[in-house]
């Protein structure tokens, strides 16, 4: 069966290196670092492709992106650096007119520069669910968290968005 | 209504479809008479929404090809992340061994070379050459060779 066979290396590369590269992005918040987890997440998976079990790619590799990226955020808070997104001004967005709709307004990049403010944790919760559309239970799976934890932080994280974009 | 009764990530849970059908009513009922947790569950599915409208991204381009090329590489040359660690490891042996005779002090290196063989060829030449110059040559053999 066609759906069995387990891809390549390249193959999953070429067939869904946008959708890598986009949870890279919104998990890290910018282009270097998104870059290097893809490149993190290729060698993982190089390494993992013995152990794939035919299923839902995205949902593998989300896993593996997610799971490398809280690895670095863990490295990181061990020797602290900080390090600015790709344009510093978008962290503090200009104040907006109080009788203008939230919802019209509001760009891609000032809701990416607001996921980038929230905690590691709960920004992996958001991208799992709201990017990748994984269910509570795979989020779960793939952290490694009781479905109770994926929930808190999902709607805390949520919570933080709706305020930062107020 | 205490906070205490809200319904908190519930909320979320009951936005994403994730409650029980008798969760979910019961959620719902709630919701329509606490106008908190109405204003927290809009609150919770905007922000969704927000996350949900970002669009896909493109990767710089010719990021892919540039990082299969290089994988490449390091296949053909037989070399690993792993590998390449040793061949870093071997690069730094060989540099500091660079390093340490760069530092070493010179030595002397005794040299002796046959001088009095090399005068005795050379006067003997010039005393049988032909040139103008060599026949001048014998005037000097007995001084130097003939003691």
């Amino acid at each position: 069966m066609a759906d069995e066979v387990v891809p390549t290396w390249e193959e999953i590369a070429r067939s869904y290196g946008r959708f890598l590269y986009t949870v890279a992005y919104r998990l890290t918040g910018n282009n270097d670092d998104a870059q290097d987890l893809v490149q993190d997440v290729l060698l993982r998976v190089r390494k993992g492709l013995g152990s794939y079990r035919p299923g839902s790619m995205e949902g593998w590799l989300s896993r593996i992106a997610t799971n490398a990226f809280l690895d670095d955020v863990r490295r990181r808070r061990r020797r602290p650096l900080e390090l600015l997104p790709d344009e510093p001004d978008r962290v503090t967005p200009p104040a907006r007119a109080a009788d203008v709709d939230l919802e019209a307004q509001v760009l891609p990049d000032d809701v990416q520069a607001a996921l980038r403010r929230l905690p590691p944790e709960y920004r992996s919760a958001v991208v799992l669910s709201d990017v990748v559309g994984l269910s509570y239970q795979e989020i779960s799976e793939a952290l490694d968290v009781p479905v109770g934890t994926v929930r808190s932080r999902l709607h805390r994280g949520r919570a933080m968005l709706k305020k930062d974009l107020a | 209504m205490s906070a205490a009764e809200h319904l908190g990530d519930l909320l979320s849970a009951l936005a994403d479809g994730e409650l029980t059908s008798f969760e979910a009513a019961a959620a719902q009922t709630h919701v329509t008479q606490c106008s908190v947790c109405a204003a927290e569950l809009d609150d919770v599915t905007t922000a969704r929404a927000f996350v949900r409208g970002l669009p896909q991204l493109d990767p710089p381009f010719g990021f892919y090809e540039r990082v299969l090329r290089h994988d490449r590489r390091l296949a053909a040359a037989g070399t690993g992340w792993k590998g390449r660690r040793v061949a870093a490891a071997a690069f730094g042996s060989a540099a500091a061994a660079v390093v340490l005779l760069g530092l070493a002090p010179p030595r002397d290196t005794p040299v002796s070379p046959p001088v009095n063989s090399l005068v005795e060829a050379h006067a003997t030449g010039a005393s049988f050459g032909g040139d103008p110059l060599s026949r001048l040559a014998p005037i000097g053999v007995p001084v130097t060779f003939r003691r």
